[in-house]
């Protein structure tokens, strides 16, 4: 990586800090006695969970009746909220490979905790599937294996396995990734650790010591798992795209739904890291490692990918009225001045107008904005989901088979209840773990600290490096 | 150091020379056409579609590179801009396609003829965009704003050159860039569908418009690093290390997997729904154009994945040199592939409302197992007229880069370009 910095670039850390303040700042919150909003949003989490447990059981008991789901509309709110969970779990992986391979000093404020965003993601996103059988004692029949059912046997040319195989290899390599980040600062952790405190901490970091041997082959294994999951932010994504666009239902087959889904997905998993770390970084007081910068870089994603998604949007109108083909323009005609008009709405205008704003700068960088932005594109990017599964299917071939959905209290608590799972993991993460990659963070101190580059730079005189640069130009001159 | 791109006579000798065979080449194709000269026009869209996207895709490189504050290749920034420069000799390319829809002395659009879209519920339907105004305007007023934004660019950094000092002209820059990418990103999408989806007029795919822009963009790294090898070798650009050729390969390895991915989703779906509207398009291309249908994926993914998944490989300019070609080439096919088809269908539709007898033996040439140079693959002349249009495309290349200084002096990036590493236990030497 480069020592000399472009004069432009702001710095990443504030606060001038020193490796050991960072090192304070960071394990602090692991340490202390939980403060108040911990404690307060543990409470509304864990309840959230309650509710989850509540109606998992209820709709196992009483089974799928117990949903609105019908003949027309057969997959509801259930796949929808796969799907979105599916998409969060996206940025963790693109930040932590894919901006691991492009050098991008910023991802090392945020990897940490979208990584593990992205497992508790996934893991809520993995419910779904699961419940929606019906019967979750038969969940297993999904894993194609020599079994005793005869011919029964997984349909290896259905998009839905492919999921399963898609899924579990992303969530492994994702899980092995975060863990291999963790080992370091766990070890940091446990160096500042007494008691039973230390020896846990010891066993997590697998007793580490920071040798250069364990640098070297701890940034070879980075590298590798980075190579690895880099596939894999595009595999999962297109592969529930799959889902739909390989069938013959109009609205649902078309050829542009894998790289906009995948777009889709990034959009919707940084919304969802933005939503988290503007809330801990005032409540860990982590401000000076997510700076403005950071939040700014993560907007211009969000600008990126949610103006990638509203081309993928026109493109479909686009093409159903090109096409010429009726069913296809009947089905978007549908979505847009169907009964599920309002969703799609609700879609365009979270998720493709509203962060337009984030053309200006100043916009960019407030964090009340951003917040409510996230917040908007977390919506935005849920209807997508509902406009693409229920418009579509509520509008089927037969007039006569046509139907509205609205979801029962189940599958609302089902949803919510995944909202209190995936915080309750969070929180409990914000806890036991640096919710901040110390080391890594560490590493990029000297290139991006605030007293080494940026306006408010201590100058240090090294006068023979700046005359190597300067004799360089000069010579370009 | 030498800051100043010389274009020596010998090169533009050479280039001219390039250029004469193309014109030879397109001169016997004319001659010795069929009557609607679809060789002809099918080689003269072809190449001037491929070559304009290249410079396209160059500005957005650089548009995209400087939002994301890249820092890396700033030092041969100006290759870039010396490229986005064919736009304007692309956009005046295009003229004579663009007359002829109105005019009718090329039949390479089914939807530009009367008759035919007369008995054609399907191209009527779709005629309020496929007409002679909406192609007009995607081809000339479309890529006239293209062109200017690049010219804006291209003006700012040869102003930051005299600069002052301050970064005005860097955020002048930025701005040029943060409104054309939107820009870009819509309208290509539109010139790609008039230019060459809808050569196949009746098919449709919402993915197509992304997948050629892929391909443009593979073409134009590749383009890049075979120029950057090339100015080295003459002494130009000697703080060029092996790390700033690591990340162009880098690009293009990942550039051609994505390719694959689009190539692989289009494909993947269409033949799985097996909806005829649509598998018609893959349908001939397999069975009527094996060779190149395989080609296409082989060169286009197989070579550069496998050669570049190395990290010593993209270090390497010899290595690098040949993959770059070979993808160049690979992507040119591509286009081939996209092109030919469906206009060589069209001929043959269009020959036929004439004259039966001949319709129905060039109907049978096109479905049974007769081969045709230019079509089937690319015969010599078509090689011969890709190189007259690589050599226009590398004469106003050059031309340009000779008159601007080669490296931007004040881009405040500079400093990190020209200290561009990666970690040991690399060197930087190649």
């Amino acid at each position: 990586m480069s020592a000399k910095v472009s004069p432009i670039r702001e710095p990443l850390i504030n606060g001038n800090k020193t490796y050991h303040q960072i090192t304070e700042d960071i394990c602090a919150p692991t340490e202390r006695v939980p403060s108040l909003p911990w404690v307060i949003g543990f409470i509304v989490a864990v309840t959230g969970l309650a509710l989850y447990v509540f109606c998992l059981a209820w709709t196992i008991w009483f089974g799928i009746g117990t949903w609105d789901l019908n003949r027309t509309i057969n997959w509801g709110w259930d796949i929808t909220n796969f799907v979105w969970w599916v998409g969060i779990g996206h940025a963790g992986t693109l930040i932590s490979a894919i901006l691991l391979l492009f050098r991008q000093k910023w991802r090392t404020g945020v990897n940490r905790a979208a990584e593990a965003m992205t497992i508790f993601a996934v893991a809520c996103a993995g419910q779904f599937p699961l419940i929606h059988m019906g019967r979750l004692w038969l969940a297993f029949f999904i894993f194609p294996y020599p079994n005793t059912r005869g011919p029964l046997w997984v349909n290896f040319n259905s998009p839905l396995l492919w999921d399963v195989f898609a899924i579990s290899t992303y969530l492994t390599v994702s899980l092995l990734f975060w863990y291999t980040g963790l080992v370091p600062d766990f070890a940091t952790v446990r160096d500042r650790a007494k008691g039973l405190r230390k020896k846990v901490y010891n066993f997590l970091s697998f007793g580490w010591t920071g040798s250069a041997k364990h640098w070297q082959r701890w940034e070879s294994l980075s590298l590798v798992l980075a190579g690895l999951s880099t596939p894999l932010v595009l595999s999962v994504h297109t592969i529930v795209s799959f889902d739909f666009a390989t069938s013959v239902i109009p609205g649902w087959h078309t050829t542009i739904f894998p790289p906009y889904f995948v777009a889709g997905a990034i959009f919707s998993g940084f919304a969802m890291v933005l939503t988290l770390m503007i809330i801990a970084r005032k409540i860990f007081k982590l401000e000076d490692y997510i700076t403005l910068a950071h939040i700014e870089s993560m907007n211009k994603v969000i600008l990126l990918t949610g103006t990638i998604v509203g081309v993928a949007y026109l493109t479909e109108l686009f093409v159903a009225w090109y096409s010429g083909y009726l069913p296809e323009q009947w089905a978007f005609y549908n979505r847009v001045f169907g009964p599920y008009y309002w969703s799609y709405i609700g879609m365009m205008t979270c998720n493709v107008l509203s962060p337009q704003i984030f053309w200006v700068r100043k916009y960019r960088r407030n964090i009340v904005i951003t917040f409510v932005l996230s917040i908007f594109i977390n919506i935005g990017m849920w209807f997508e989901r509902f406009v693409i599964i229920a418009t579509t299917l509520a509008r089927d071939y037969l007039p006569s088979s046509w139907s509205y959905y609205t979801p029962t209290w189940v599958e609302i608590g089902l949803f919510v209840g995944t909202l209190g799972l995936f915080f309750t993991l969070f929180l409990i993460f914000a806890r036991v773990a640096p919710v901040i990659a110390i080391a890594e963070v560490k590493s990029i101190l000297k290139t991006a600290g605030n007293q080494y580059v940026g306006p408010d730079a201590i100058h240090h005189h090294h006068d023979h490096e700046v005359k190597t640069v300067a004799e360089e130009i000069k010579a370009i001159k | 150091m030498d800051n100043t791109f010389k274009f020596e006579s010998k090169q533009k000798t050479f280039l001219l020379g390039g250029m004469a065979l193309g014109l030879l080449c397109l001169a016997i194709t004319f001659l010795t056409d069929d009557s609607l000269h679809t060789r002809f026009w099918t080689n003269y869209l072809h190449n001037v579609t491929f070559f304009t996207g290249i410079s396209f895709m160059s500005m957005f490189i650089l548009s995209a590179f400087l939002i994301a504050w890249a820092g890396w290749y700033t030092y041969f920034k100006r290759v870039w801009e010396a490229m986005t420069q064919f736009m304007i000799v692309g956009l005046v390319l295009m003229l004579p396609v663009v007359a002829g829809v109105w005019l009718g002395f090329h039949r390479l659009y089914h939807w530009a003829d009367a008759d035919s879209v007369a008995g054609d519920e399907i191209l009527q339907w779709k005629s309020s965009f496929l007409n002679p105004t909406t192609f007009t305007i995607a081809s000339v007023l479309i890529v006239a704003i293209w062109y200017f934004f690049a010219n804006a660019f291209r003006k700012s950094s040869l102003a930051e050159d005299q600069g002052d000092g301050s970064y005005d002209q860097n955020k002048r820059q930025t701005v040029l860039a943060s409104i054309f990418l939107p820009i870009a990103g819509f309208s290509s999408a539109a010139v790609i569908w008039q230019w060459i989806m809808s050569i196949d007029a009746h098919w449709y795919s919402t993915l197509f418009a992304w997948y050629c822009g892929a391909s443009w963009f593979v073409s134009a790294i590749a383009i890049t690093i075979l120029l950057l090898i090339y100015l080295r070798g003459k002494g130009y650009y000697s703080d060029l290390n092996a790390s700033h050729l690591h990340d162009l390969g880098k690009y293009l390895f990942a550039f051609s997997i994505f390719w694959t991915y689009l190539w692989f989703s289009q494909f993947m779906l269409i033949w799985y729904a097996n909806v005829g509207e649509e598998t018609v398009y893959f349908q001939t291309r397999r069975d009527e154009y094996p060779a190149l249908f395989f080609l296409n994926l082989g060169i286009n993914f197989l070579i550069p994945f496998f050669v570049l998944m190395r990290n010593d490989t993209k270090r390497k300019a010899g290595t690098m040199a040949f993959v770059a070609g070979i993808v160049i080439l690979g992507h040119w096919i591509d286009y081939f592939l996209m092109i030919k088809p469906g206009a060589l269908h069209t001929a043959h539709e269009l020959m036929g409302h004439a004259h039966s007898a001949t319709a129905d033996a060039a109907h049978a040439g096109e479905h049974h197992s007769t081969i045709l140079a230019g079509f089937h693959y690319p015969g010599l002349l078509e090689l011969g007229t890709m190189l007259g249009f690589l050599s226009l495309f590398l004469y106003v290349f050059f031309n340009q880069l000779a008159k601007a200084p080669l490296i931007a002096k004040n881009d405040p990036y500079l400093e990190e370009s020209l200290a561009h590493h990666i970690e040991p236990p690399y060197t930087d030497t190649f």
